[in-house]
């Protein structure tokens, strides 16, 4: 079975400086991987460098999502292809209004798909359903993109849009950072349910704690851009009583 | 219709750019084109800039009223005397001369239409004089489009001007749309008296080279005035916006607010005077020009020039150049819009700004229309507005 996403001894620089050293990494479809580790261990260069910035230069390796070369692509090819990236700081964008962007993706998508464009009703109808997981008000959607959103309305519209846009591959960026406990739960829910057997997931994140909603299949430890250590749900746990520092090569959790 | 013959002088043209006040606007092809008059064109030409057939519309082709194609009600005047006693208290040096001309006066609840189409199978130079007198406590909303046709090197001049009596209202909107071999040298002079408020815009979206003039006067005190512009330009395409506004009695609250995006070698220039009389004390004046630039040839000049007299009063400029936020970009496009609808998306937020502001549905709509088919990708973002 081809694997959804491979990344394979992925280098990545920014500015001249090496963040990525050798990432390796395999998803497979329904899968929900974690990625764990401290500050500047490169976690949101590998959700950028997936997502296609161009400020991050891929100096050796490969990336293929479902066997395609997926770095030949650019930014909006590869939202098309099916990834979808929930940032971990949504920019605001004034004077574009958020259901006015929306449609704008949802029927690139489609069309690329060949699937036919919604229609103003069923856009509307589409927006109600997918709003109501993520208890996001829909007033907020005649806002300008991001604009004047709180930290937790900013995150819950992100994952709002990736079940408007029905990705294959999701990566949530610490979509944990800056939330409290029931924005937390909220977001939660909204990710669990679009979690099925076609779609993979990748959750970035420094805390456990969103990993005892969102249980992970497998959990990886990044360290200095690369990935030190991998295992089940339970090493989510024992990183929280060990700390980073152990998974450092000759610290006591290698 | 009434019949005017002009004469004109473009010799002056030759020179103009030698002055401080031209230094950036190289007009002197024009004193080496020979015009003509007009001539009239078919109804059916000016049905498309009837943009609002409830309201009341006045039109003119080269100058001349037609009749026929529009719908005037009391308080529109059309005559072949032109007074231009306000404009003469500028230093502006655009010719001014005969045209049909119009006068407004009174209230009027709904937006006055007025178009001012320039055409010929060869140059044509033509003048337009619009007069609005809003007396005490009238309020009047007057939107202007100047349209040149067909690929000729027209010239068109217009003069506005603008009396606004104690405690009245009036708002104008100028947009200058077409063709973009045309020439554009146009004045709009006001004159505020106690507590009035003046609102224009002046958009520029066609012409080869455009000069839009503003001289406002603000003779009473606490009156509001906000001078606003927007410009889209590309290819060979020139404007400057050219303003001074005197503050003469105390209280007055001013705004210059004109932004604008250019591409390919498009090239603006933004001149802001604020003259503060010694006498006019609390005075808020404002002043900014905002650029993007989306290409390595654009050029963007801007020349604040503040000269103030009184001593308590608060002035600011600013004026920015900038290209467009890659982090926006990046995110419109991580959500599948393709990079030249994600660019155009975002170069329209910035100048939709300024036509949000703009009360009348149906203009602002013609306006959001031509912007968009002048941007790549903008089709795709037409089809959203759907």
């Amino acid at each position: 079975m081809t694997p959804l996403l491979e990344i394979k001894n992925l280098h990545v620089c920014v500015e001249g400086n090496k963040i990525l050293k050798g990432v390796n990494l395999t998803i497979q479809k329904g899968e929900v991987h974690s990625i764990m580790g401290p500050n500047g261990s490169g976690k949101s260069t590998l959700a950028c460098v997936l997502a296609g910035h161009d400020a991050y230069e891929v100096t050796q390796g490969e990336v293929l999502f479902n066997g395609i070369d997926l770095l030949e692509l650019d930014a909006d090819q590869r939202a098309c292809a099916g990834i979808f990236l929930a940032f971990q700081y949504p920019v605001e964008i004034p004077g574009v209004s958020t259901k006015f962007f929306l449609k704008a993706a949802v029927n690139a998508i489609r069309k690329y798909r060949g699937q036919e464009e919604l229609d103003a009703m069923d856009f509307l109808d589409l927006i109600e359903e997918k709003a109501a997981s993520v208890k996001l008000n829909v007033e907020l959607l005649d806002r300008n993109v991001n604009e004047g959103f709180s930290g937790g309305e900013k995150k819950r519209a992100e994952i709002f849009q990736m079940a408007m846009l029905d990705p294959t591959l999701c990566v949530l960026d610490e979509t944990d950072s800056g939330l409290d406990i029931d924005a937390l739960r909220i977001v939660a829910d909204g990710v669990n349910e679009l979690r099925n057997p076609e779609r993979g997931f990748i959750i970035i994140t420094h805390y456990q704690r969103l990993l005892n909603h969102i249980v992970p299949d497998f959990v990886h430890v990044l360290l200095d851009g690369a990935i030190a250590r991998t295992g089940g749900s339970e090493l989510a746990h024992e990183l929280e009583e060990k700390g980073y520092q152990a998974f450092e090569p000759c610290g006591s959790g290698c | 219709m009434l019949m005017t013959t002009m004469t004109f002088d473009n010799t002056v043209f030759e020179t103009l750019h030698r002055t401080e006040a031209w230094k950036y606007t190289n007009v002197s092809a024009l004193s080496k084109i020979d015009f003509a008059d007009g001539i009239g064109i078919d109804a059916d030409e000016i049905q498309s800039f009837d943009l609002a057939s409830n309201n009341p519309f006045v039109v003119f082709v080269n100058g001349v009223f037609n009749g026929e194609a529009s719908r005037l009600v009391d308080g529109i005047e059309i005559s072949s005397t032109n007074n231009n006693s306000l404009a003469s208290r500028s230093d502006s040096m655009i010719p001014r001369g005969d045209s049909d001309s119009l006068t407004i006066s009174g209230s009027h609840e709904k937006t006055i239409h007025v178009l001012q189409l320039i055409t010929g199978s060869s140059p044509v130079a033509c003048f337009g004089n619009v007069c609005i007198h809003a007396g005490e406590g009238e309020k009047v909303s007057i939107a202007e489009t100047h349209v040149a046709l067909g690929d000729q090197d027209h010239l068109f001049m217009p003069c506005t001007q603008v009396i606004a009596e104690k405690n009245s209202s009036v708002t104008l909107v100028r947009a200058i749309r077409g063709s973009k071999q045309a020439y554009h040298l146009g004045s709009l002079h006001v004159e505020q008296h106690e507590s009035s408020i003046v609102q224009t815009h002046t958009i520029t979206l066609g012409g080869k080279r455009t000069r839009n003039e503003v001289y406002a006067y603000l003779d009473g005190i606490n009156c509001e005035s906000n001078f606003d512009g927007m410009y889209m330009l590309g290819r060979d395409q020139f404007v400057d916006n050219h303003l001074r506004v005197e503050h003469n009695e105390p209280g007055g609250n001013s705004r210059e607010f004109y932004k604008g995006v250019l591409d390919e070698n498009a090239k603006s220039v933004f001149t802001g005077r604020i003259y503060v009389k010694q006498d006019a004390q609390q005075t808020d004046a404002k002043q900014t020009n905002q650029n993007i630039l989306l290409s390595d040839d654009a050029e963007a000049t801007a020349r604040p020039q503040l000269e103030i007299y009184a001593d308590d009063v608060k002035c600011t400029h600013g004026a920015t150049t900038g290209e467009i936020d890659d982090e926006a970009l990046l995110y419109l496009r991580s959500r599948a819009i393709p990079a030249d609808s994600a660019r155009t998306m975002l170069i329209f937020a910035f100048l939709n700004e300024s036509l949000v502001e703009l009360a009348d549905d149906e203009f602002r709509a013609v306006l959001v229309d031509e912007l968009l088919g002048n941007l790549p990708g903008g089709d795709f973002i037409q089809k959203l507005y759907v």
